[in-house]
């Protein structure tokens, strides 16, 4: 069994060596982490102290009507009590593993400096990961319910949080990472998601971030496929006031394909930070990408959407697409798509738009009677919901509705124009 | 019930209306013709209270109201409808959901109780009949997806629903083929009330055919040169435009 101590003090070297990323990195031109010390402390990454929550404040802010298995994290750590999770599937808490058994924890803990978007936070995950789920799903299992893993914050301080999603061949499962907040004074989440897919496996990931205003959140997906897997996520943006998330999906093995949507309303001084990349190694894999973002106040938003397709992917089919909805000449929009082509066959399309709502539209909506204010809150309800649609349950669907409208300066019944 | 008086509108600084005097009375259908670049969509346009369009002098009243004063929205709580030339789509803006939410707002101008979702529903399926609209269509985006003639029915439709007092269609007949205009037209035909005029812009006469108008109006470089009845059209379908210029210079 590996010293888990040694393997964690190696990673926190690791971190030592690369530091925090530095607005000087390209991946982190638009984005500053200094603020993380300078407002938590020079030892950020203390962790928060133990929750004082309650089970029926974390019920409160759970999902309402979503049928599945529930996992709650309250500042970091597994309640146990809140939780229920799936019988006769090898699911196990991190903590659990860290202490009887080395070689798992240390498999989900694991981090490759040589990973696409790989910063040294990464490592400093894997050094002081305290809790997080270790699914691995044996071949052909599919799971009937989703998985919904809620993440809370009380307290100040840090909350490292360590998931990794494995999956055997041909199983399924659905998860959502839900993260929120209580918290009045500023703390930091720090999450990352390992997804290992093996051939023909499928993994649909909804995640929303919805914390405090007063949050730091580094958030990363990091997500390997083989031959004909799939993989689709929704990553919806929303809290926070820093936020810095990164997708990096490994299309490894042949027929693979993912399909990667995502939503960012940074309001207010809110920043956001989106960066995906999409490396097709393989042939014959597809992606698509759909990422949107509604920007108001001063906020500041960054895009950047890396695909990469390297020799030998033949018969690759990429397309993304973003789009930027400015609401405030206040607000701010670093948005690049990035297309880095090593092979030829291939399909690959990308567009980025930034702008305002349409006039032909606006007046079409106005000729049959919406006020100027309902016509522009209909066209934006439209934009952002576009990411939504495909979000497969209705009780998730509607919440990440209601939480995102609620964002926006509405003066109409949220519920009405849900509809 | 509209009263266009000496109205002259430019584009970008250009002269487009030069002087429109324009009266239409409860339950008349005029038709509007005239070649292309002639006015007839900055006309349409600039009664619906689309921006872009500079009013330089003149004046549109509606019910005695001063239609220019009012903004789009209230020109349609006022009663007043345009069937779009091009109608926009808007994906993810329910059909449905749009209709409802224009009627209820139209009623509340009038003091009258909103519908519920139930009448509402009922209102809808009766009057897509009418136009012979898919069901299907009702719940989709607005336009999304939509043909052309699909567009077309969808703004027709729309009009049976909000029942406007004065119905403006821009064009509605271009892009139609026979069956589509049949379509349309039998909607439009089964709307014409003595409450409510329409206005009807259009290129071709071919139209008239289906919608018999009272008065025939012939619009050429920004102004009204000639009115008539349908013989009107029938002359201009045999002899062009260019007889009437000349008429009305010489």
């Amino acid at each position: 069994m590996p010293d888990i101590a040694a393997f964690r003090e190696k990673a926190w070297q690791a971190f030592e060596q690369a530091g925090l990323p530095s607005t000087r990195q390209e991946e982190w031109k638009y984005t500053s982490l200094a603020r993380l010390g300078s407002t938590l402390g020079e030892t950020w990454w203390t962790p928060a102290g133990a929750t004082q929550l309650g089970e029926a404040d974390m019920a409160s802010i759970a999902i309402p009507g979503l049928d599945a298995w529930r996992v709650v994290f309250a500042d970091g750590r597994l309640v146990d009590s809140a939780s229920s999770l799936p019988a006769g599937v090898s699911l196990a808490p991190l903590s659990e593993l860290l202490a009887s058994n080395g070689e798992q924890a240390a498999a989900a803990l694991q981090w490759q400096t040589d990973a696409p978007l790989y910063n040294g936070a990464v490592a400093a995950n894997s050094a002081l990961a305290q809790d997080g789920i270790c699914l691995s799903l044996a071949d052909g299992i599919k799971l009937d319910r989703p998985i919904y893993m809620l993440h809370v914050n009380s307290n100040p301080g840090a909350a490292h949080l360590r998931h990794a999603l494995i999956l055997g061949r041909e199983s399924s499962a659905h998860v959502i990472e839900h993260y929120a907040g209580v918290n009045e004074a500023p703390g930091l989440t720090h999450a990352v998601t390992l997804v290992r897919l093996a051939e023909a496996a499928e993994l649909a990931h909804d995640r929303l971030q919805d914390e405090s205003l007063k949050q730091f959140h580094l958030g990363r997906l990091d997500v390997t496929q083989e031959r004909n897997s799939r993989f689709t996520s929704h990553a919806i943006a929303l809290g926070a006031s820093l936020c810095r998330l990164d997708v990096a999906v490994d299309l490894a093995g042949p027929g693979a394909s993912c399909r990667l949507n995502g939503l960012y309303m940074p309001t207010g001084r809110q920043h956001s930070d989106q960066h995906t990349q999409i490396d097709h190694h393989a042939a014959h894999c597809t992606s698509r990408e759909l990422y949107r973002g509604v920007l108001d106040g001063r906020a500041h938003g960054v895009f950047n959407g890396k695909v990469v397709v390297h020799s030998g992917a033949s018969g690759t089919d990429s397309a993304q697409s973003n789009a930027n909805l400015l609401l405030s000449d206040k607000a701010e929009i670093d948005a690049k798509p990035e297309l880095v082509i090593h092979h030829d066959d291939v399909k690959a399309a990308h567009g980025c738009t930034v702008g305002q709502l349409d006039d032909k539209q606006l007046f079409y909506l106005k000729s049959r009677g919406m006020s100027d204010e309902q016509a522009r809150q209909m066209l934006t309800f439209a934009f952002a919901d576009a990411v939504l649609t495909s979000i497969s349950q209705p009780a998730l669907r509607r919440f990440i509705e209601k939480a995102a409208f609620s964002k926006l300066p509405l003066d109409m019944d949220a519920e009405a124009l849900i509809g | 019930m509209l009263k266009i008086e000496n109205l002259h509108a430019s584009v970008d600084g250009k002269k487009i209306l030069k002087g429109i005097n324009l009266t239409v009375k409860p339950g008349e259908v005029h038709a509007i013709m005239g070649p292309n670049g002639s006015g007839k969509s900055t006309l349409s346009n600039v009664i619906a209270g689309r921006d872009g369009y500079e009013v330089t002098a003149g004046s549109v009243s509606f019910h005695d109201q001063d239609l220019l004063a009012m903004a789009p929205e209230e020109r349609a709580w006022a009663g007043v409808f345009l069937a779009f030339q091009y109608p926009v789509e808007i994906p993810g803006v329910n059909n449905v959901y749009l209709l409802k939410a224009g009627l209820n707002a139209r009623r509340q101008h009038q003091g009258l109780p909103e519908l519920d979702a139930m009448e509402f529903m009922q209102l809808v399926r009766e009057k897509a009949k009418l136009v012979e609209l898919d069901q299907g269509f009702l719940s989709r985006g607005v336009n999304e997806g939509f043909s052309g003639g699909e567009k077309k029915r969808n703004e027709i439709f729309q009009m049976a629903v909000l029942e406007p007092s004065l119905a403006i269609l821009d064009e509605t007949d271009s892009g139609l083929d026979i069956d589509a205009l049949r379509i349309v037209a039998g909607g439009v035909n089964m709307l014409r009330s003595p409450e409510r005029s329409i206005v009807m812009v259009t290129h071709y006469q071919r139209l008239l055919d289906y919608i018999e108008p009272d008065v025939v109006h012939v619009l050429v470089d920004g102004r009204v040169l000639k009115s008539g009845d349908r013989k009107l059209a029938l002359e201009l379908e045999k002899r062009g435009y260019d007889w009437v210029r000349e008429e009305a210079h010489a």
